[in-house]
């Protein structure tokens, strides 16, 4: 308990409240904590209540009134992931072999000889099996979770271990998200207009999500005594690097756990960036979600959306096995 | 070895400022040299994933030409911003655009209207949002709720949800065959179509309802942990004497919780309005009101304007940023962790 006078700049100034409670405060005294905790709980609602209603309408035939109607089916999760055939052939997620029959093979134009137009006798495409896509997404954004690791962690104990000129600044600059999705979107059409966009998009995936594991990694490396554990290890006879990777760093692994799931997920869902970046190549994940929720009937967008749910339900449980509470860990900016 | 043995181009690198920070000789030394070497990574990130892209963005902004080559200087696509900005406000506006515009005529206020939207919307879901997060927060944070841990959860689960997700969880709740609109208009025996958020025409006040509660669904989570934050650094000591010495709940709050997390809350209104305005895939699929981001959409993709584009994007662009650290920096803000 702290001694009074050491407390001044949180000392309460003003008038002195009545003693006797107004109506008001009778009222507070009686209600407020059922209000607040109805509004907490009305929140939670707002806040879940779709994610459930969404999943559950997924596996159901027909959705007109309150409730879903109709019988059970997969049909809908079979249409989004593209095992079924569907009117107007879904091309879902496919793009890396993605090869769409020409509908005009050729024109034959000769002189003397009228025009002759050779049609493609098929509708016809092939294309890469959507789990084979998503699978493609998912590795995009370990490459950007690599890049992070690599970027993150050291810049993470640079802040948190070192005392020098500018480190507020930096700390500042590497916990922020600077600049928004579409700003970088846009400044990379022209800079990187002949890069691939699988490298385009790795790059803006690894900037746009770095807060989220600088914050993840020093939340670790501040419940560390670095400077006690750095100088015991140079002491026995560690070089600074080895005890940096091996002292460390292993010490710092709920962080740069947590940190490494919460930057991949944010990173396959990425959909500001991506959508104006994105050009040609394997189609990202959200690009995927966005036709769906333009594109296609409602019940079909939302077992393409059930399929994202399910990812972010085994990353939440498994931050909550982590001893994180799901998504709250520095994810906050 | 000595010095002798290496090179004398060596020897004159180590001499120089940067040489001594590549091969220091002092225990001080070492230490500039292992925090360079820990700040490279994120610096070479920084510089090809965020700089150099913005420079080009500066530059194609006040370029003449930008289709193939970029060429050319020119204030043109600036004059038309300011012009356009000028010219939405009211009475002297017009006058004003004139004066400013290329032709010497007021020109359409459309980017005036855009950005207005932007900061007029952005402002109000975040006092929104703020003050359900500190209801939230206050909740989680001082009572002995059951299973707080996956309350926690729960509510920031939505932060992992882009904002095209978001938009579609309106569709679900508001949306024509949306489970709140088919309820309410059972309820009052109205027809749906008439009750529903999302698919009205843009900028209706119910189309701008549906998108504010869309906006809401993503910043109420970053509010509310913000707050959290701030909350989990209070003296309850302090509160459990006001509670002792006879103060209302509503008083002690008011003063003796209150004045200890306003500065947190300074700063989550800060960091959830930059939220508010970086939100574009709510916006694009509710297509409900023209924002600034939603405009990028249209320059990029439709009119393919790229230095107006890049001129309001870098306007956009310096606007958070200073309005960030300006108010974190003079205002009593803190961003607790």
């Amino acid at each position: 308990m702290s001694t009074p006078g050491a407390d001044d700049a949180t000392a309460v100034t003003g008038e002195v409240p009545d003693r006797e409670p107004s109506r008001l405060g009778r009222l507070s005294a009686r209600y407020g904590r059922s209000l607040v905790t109805a509004l907490l709980l009305v929140t939670i609602l707002f806040l879940i209540g779709p994610v459930l209603v969404t999943f559950i309408a997924s596996f159901f035939e027909n959705w007109t009134g309150i409730l879903p109607s109709g019988g059970l089916t997969l049909r809908n999760w079979a249409q989004a992931l593209g095992v079924a055939e569907t009117v107007g052939a879904s091309r879902g997620l496919g793009g890396f072999w993605t090869f769409v029959a020409p509908d005009v093979l050729f024109v034959l134009d000769l002189p003397l000889l009228p025009e002759l137009t050779l049609f493609f006798p098929f509708d016809f495409y092939v294309q890469t099996p959507i789990p084979m896509a998503l699978g493609f997404s998912v590795l995009l954004a370990l490459l950007g979770v690599f890049i992070n690791l690599l970027v993150g962690v050291p810049i993470a104990y640079a802040v948190t271990r070192y005392d020098f000129t500018g480190r507020r600044l930096m700390n500042t600059f590497a916990v922020l998200p600077i600049v928004p999705g579409i700003i970088l979107g846009i400044a990379f059409l022209k800079t990187y207009p002949d890069l691939p966009s699988v490298i385009a998009l790795v790059l803006g995936y690894s900037l746009l999500k770095i807060p989220y594991m600088v914050l993840a990694v020093q939340s670790s490396f501040e419940s560390m005594d670095l400077r006690q554990m750095e100088e015991s290890a140079r002491s026995l006879g560690a070089s600074w690097t080895t005890t940096f990777l091996r002292v460390i760093v292993p010490g710092a692994k709920q962080g740069i756990i947590s940190g490494s799931i919460i930057c991949w997920t944010l990173a396959a869902a990425e959909f500001n960036f991506s959508y104006v970046v994105y050009s040609s190549g394997p189609r990202p994940f959200s690009l995927f979600l966005f036709e769906n929720i333009s594109n296609n009937p409602f019940l079909r967008a939302a077992a393409a959306i059930s399929i994202y749910f399910i990812i972010v339900a085994v990353v939440t449980a498994l931050l909550n096995r982590l001893g994180e509470n799901g998504f709250s860990v520095g994810g906050v900016r | 070895m000595s010095t002798l043995d290496e090179s004398t181009l060596l020897g004159r690198i180590r001499g120089t400022r940067p040489g001594r920070l590549v091969f220091p000789t002092t225990e001080q030394g070492r230490k500039r040299r292992r925090i360079a070497a820990l700040a490279v990574p994120f610096f070479a990130l920084a510089t090809f994933g965020a700089f150099l892209p913005l420079v080009k963005m500066f530059r194609i902004s006040v370029s003449e030409q930008f289709l193939f080559e970029v060429q050319g200087w020119t204030l043109a696509p600036y004059q038309r911003l300011f012009a356009s900005i000028a010219a939405f406000v009211p009475v002297v506006g017009t006058d004003i655009s004139a004066a400013i515009a290329a032709g010497g005529e007021a020109v359409n206020p459309v980017y005036g209207k855009t950005i207005w939207n932007s900061l007029w919307f952005g402002a109000i879901t975040t006092v929104s949002s703020v003050t359900v997060g500190i209801a939230v927060a206050h909740g989680l944070e001082k009572y002995d709720l059951p299973r707080k841990g996956l309350l926690v959860t729960l509510v920031s689960f939505p932060i992992s949800l882009p904002g095209i997700v978001a938009a579609f969880m309106m569709i679900v709740l508001f949306g024509q065959t949306g489970f709140l609109t088919n309820f309410f208009a059972v309820l009052s025996g109205t027809e749906p179509v008439d009750l529903q958020l999302t698919g009205q025409p843009s900028g209706t006040t119910l189309a701008i309802l549906g998108l504010f509660f869309g906006y809401l669904y993503s910043m109420i989570p970053r509010a509310t942990l913000l707050l959290r934050g701030t909350y989990a650094e209070v003296n309850t000591d302090a509160e459990e004497a006001a509670r002792a010495l006879g103060a209302t709940p509503l008083q002690t709050f008011r003063h003796v919780t209150l004045p200890q997390i306003r500065p947190g809350i300074v700063g989550a209104l800060i960091l959830t309005f930059r939220t508010a305005l970086a939100i574009f895939g709510t916006v694009l699929v509710l297509k409900a009101l023209s924002v600034v981001t939603f405009r990028f959409d249209q320059l990029v993709k439709v009119g393919f304007e790229l230095n107006i584009a890049s001129a309001l994007a870098a306007i956009f662009f310096l606007f958070t940023v200073l309005f960030t650290f300006l108010s974190l920096r003079y205002t009593s803000a803190e961003v607790a962790r």
